[in-house]
């Protein structure tokens, strides 16, 4: 009996001292990270500088001052104290930049929650292969972190303080998110470049000036076009109306309103929102490539500054063509455009390739050569579906209605 | 020396973490560098290697039905071959091991842990592995069936939460460069699969020895279903960009952003991964410990299970001094050095065991007739 109960608590001490040991082990030392020792980036931007250095600015958000900021303040408060701190520092790549950065920041630089990345236009023009590849090899940014070219320098859009958003990062979030210029991710980016057009094109971003009345650095960063990037070096600019086009030939619209001109008519019609499938079909014929574009679009009425009533079949049907000419010309417009510039930004170069690989293959290396040949044709299908809550066109006298 | 008994649905449940966890992260890259697009044809030509170890598995354990490739090689060519051969197989399976032991800690200390001193993950893996092998082989089953089923769903949360990604076009062109660059790309998970002829090792302890061979050649199916489906998801969100990545599955994980607010689900990975790994180093271990104490004619096989162990470890670090050799040697060296050790010399055994049958059978047919 007497050894039975001893040996049954040497068993029992000894498993008491086995877990006090694994104690140490599960609890993960090395790795623990304290979420207010963290300097959460929710920004950054990377500017060319002279004697070949770059200079990485992060824009950092203050924990603090939302709670200080929210609970007193009330509704006006808020404003005053800025939710995020800009820092940059020079160096002779990001890793290097970086590193010196955390000498100025107490807590430990995150770069988990980054969702913008902005590349001022002269490292752009000399190629973001290096810096893509710190962004790509590095475990913490995230591959759906928006990436952006700024117009001029890219500090000032991080420090700007946006009177609506919390931040500048926040703002062109956002505004990326309506889907109203383009929208492009680090894996997309990375995608394009190493795919078979060799091209990629980013948003282009800019600042909005302040208002009267506003503060100077009240102005918002947005969207005015897009960059286009020959390899990984940019050589040119689209404007906004350029790059809608773009959208529509990349099959990305949403959220868009087209307005037209009905032939022989005084006044125009908006449209919105308007919907489209878009279908681009690479062909070889007789060794000469062409592009179909086929467009399926529609769209509602949502102002009408015409005399037309459109719930007459003719005028509906007119309408409806000046529609879908707009449509081809915008489409044929942007598409001239990437061709003037020499670089496949639609990314054709994959679909030719997808459709016909050994040809695709063969000519390669001089894709861009033959990009700049392809003859398009536009295949546009326009319906006006719905017309609003009014049917005539609003102050309009009984007579003066075009009725026909 | 193993007296527990385990079930064919239980060998199956063991095998298919065994081959899947790590051949779901890294391979589809591998694959990718040689087959392009095509990448996802890939696991179907190289799971006929599965098919045929199973095969040859099956067929030596039809001959010896009580014995593992340890025991019965020295029955067919000799105690002194037989011995060397089975060196070989441990040799390999120590190493391997070691370098799956080394493989896991590599992923969990590059993508979370970056602080912690890999051997401490390498050992407190170790540490858990051993303590099951210490339960013994019903100990393994009845774990591999309860972690399974938390290995299956998380990915198949994953496979639905990115689907809104999914870029189908991405699939194009399906063999635009002619049959060679997928087949090209199945011989690296090929080596994988020859992984199957641990089941040698479970084969003699199965409860249900007729079902064996059905749910062997189920799972090869299953592990092929698994690796096709990974690699398309894996192509329609990464595209051309596969090849660049390391750990493909964990860049898909990454990407998922399902309304606006189910994001950052590299934990679903990290739990795949540990899951998938635990019971894959316990299977490989197991095999490595009985066959030790088999070839050593010992009476118990727990009596090596911790100095080989600590033996494992060791290779890991000496065959893997860093993650670019582990790369090279899973796309280089492994696909020919498992095809070998676990298709070819089981094979060869086959052939020569084959023909002894035969000739012995003659033998008494003549010493009968005489």
């Amino acid at each position: 009996m007497e050894k039975v109960k001893r040996r049954h608590f040497r068993k029992s001490v000894l498993l008491f001292l086995g877990i006090c040991g694994t104690i140490p082990l599960v609890s993960g030392c090395w790795d623990r990270v304290e979420i207010n020792d963290l300097a959460i980036v929710t920004a950054a931007a990377i500017e060319k500088k002279e004697d070949n250095q770059i200079e990485l600015s992060i824009q950092v958000f203050i924990p603090k001052s939302l709670s200080s900021g929210g609970g007193q303040g009330g509704p006006g408060g808020g404003g005053g104290v800025p939710t995020t701190l800009v820092r940059s520092e020079k160096g002779s790549n990001i890793s290097d930049a970086l590193s010196k950065l955390q000498s100025k920041i107490p807590r430990k630089i995150f770069w988990g929650q980054c969702k913008v990345f902005v590349f001022g236009e002269k490292v752009a023009k000399e190629g973001i292969k290096e810096h893509l590849d710190f962004l790509l090899r590095h475990p913490q940014p995230r591959e759906r972190a928006y990436v952006y070219v700024s117009k001029g320098k890219a500090k000032p859009i991080l420090e700007s303080l946006p009177p609506l958003e919390t931040y500048s990062g926040e703002v062109m979030r956002e505004l990326t998110d309506l889907h109203i210029g383009m929208r492009v991710t680090l894996q997309n980016l990375d995608e394009m470049l190493t795919g078979k057009s060799h091209a990629a094109a980013l948003p282009l971003i800019d600042i909005l000036p302040p208002g009267k009345g506003e503060k100077k650095l009240q102005g918002i960063p947005y969207i005015v076009g897009a960059a286009v990037l020959n390899k990984d070096k940019m050589t040119g600019t689209m404007t906004e109306k350029e790059t809608r086009g773009i959208l529509w030939l990349r099959d990305e619209i949403e959220s868009y309103t087209v307005t037209l001109k009905p032939k022989g008519e005084k006044g125009e019609i908006s449209l919105n929102p308007v919907s489209a499938q878009v279908k681009l079909v690479p062909q070889i014929q007789n060794k000469k490539w062409k592009l179909l574009v086929k467009v399926n679009t529609e769209g509602s009425v949502i102002q009408n500054g015409t005399n037309m009533i459109l719930s007459s079949p003719k005028a509906l049907k007119d309408a409806e063509r000046s529609y879908q000419k707009e449509i081809e010309k915008r489409i044929e417009m942007a598409f001239l455009r990437t061709q003037n510039k020499k670089a496949d930004i639609i990314g054709l170069g994959r679909d030719f390739y997808r459709k016909y690989p050994k040809q695709f293959n063969k000519i390669e290396n001089h894709w861009n050569e033959i990009f700049e040949e392809i003859e398009v044709e536009i295949d546009v299908v326009a319906h006006i579906r719905r017309q609003g809550y009014i049917d005539k066109p609003a102050g309009l006298p009984e007579k003066e209605v075009k009725d026909k | 020396m193993e007296k527990g008994k385990i079930s064919s649905l239980q060998m199956a449940v063991m095998m298919y973490p065994t081959i899947v966890a790590t051949a779901i992260l890294g391979i589809p890259s591998v694959t990718a560098k040689f087959a392009k697009t095509d990448f996802w044809l890939s696991p179907i030509l190289a799971s006929l290697m599965g098919y045929v170890t199973v095969y040859i598995a099956y067929k030596l354990h039809k001959l010896y039905p009580e014995q593992t490739v340890i025991q019965f090689s020295e029955h067919i060519i000799g105690r002194l071959a037989g011995k060397i051969i089975g060196f070989i197989f441990l040799f390999f399976y120590i190493q391997i091991t070691g370098i799956i032991i080394k493989e896991y800690a590599e992923f969990v200390v590059d993508s979370f842990l970056i602080n912690t001193p890999i051997i401490v993950i390498m050992g407190t893996m170790t540490v858990l592995c051993a303590f099951v092998v210490q339960g013994g082989l019903e100990g393994i089953g009845r774990a591999a069936q309860l972690f399974v089923p938390l290995f299956i769903f998380p990915l198949l949360i994953a496979i639905i939460l990115v689907f809104p990604d999914f870029e189908f076009k991405n699939i194009f062109p399906i063999l635009g460069d002619g049959i060679m660059p997928p087949i090209k790309g199945s011989i690296v998970p090929g080596g994988w699969f020859t992984e199957f002829f641990l089941m040698t090792f479970f084969l003699p302890f199965l409860a249900d020895k007729k079902k064996g061979m059905k749910y062997g050649m189920l799972t090869v199916f299953a592990v092929m279903i698994t690796l096709v489906v990974v690699n398309l998801v894996v192509l329609f969100v990464l595209g051309t960009t596969t090849q660049t990545k390391v750990y493909p599955l964990m860049n898909v994980a990454r990407y998922i952003s399902f309304g606006e607010f189910f994001e950052h689900m590299e934990s679903i990975v990290m739990a795949i991964w540990v899951v998938g790994a635990f019971v894959k180093i316990s299977v490989f271990y197991y095999a490595t410990v009985l066959g030790t104490a088999q070839w050593l004619n010992l009476s118990d096989y727990r009596l090596v299970i911790w100095p080989l162990g600590i033996l494992m470890i060791v290779f890991g670090f000496w065959s893997m001094p860093n993650s670019m050799d582990l790369e090279r040697f899973n796309l280089e060296t492994f696909p020919i050095y498992a095809v070998l050790i676990q298709t070819i010399i089981p094979l060869s055994l086959l052939v020569i065991a084959a023909i002894r049958k035969r000739k012995s059978k003659r033998n008494s047919k003549g010493i009968n007739s005489g």
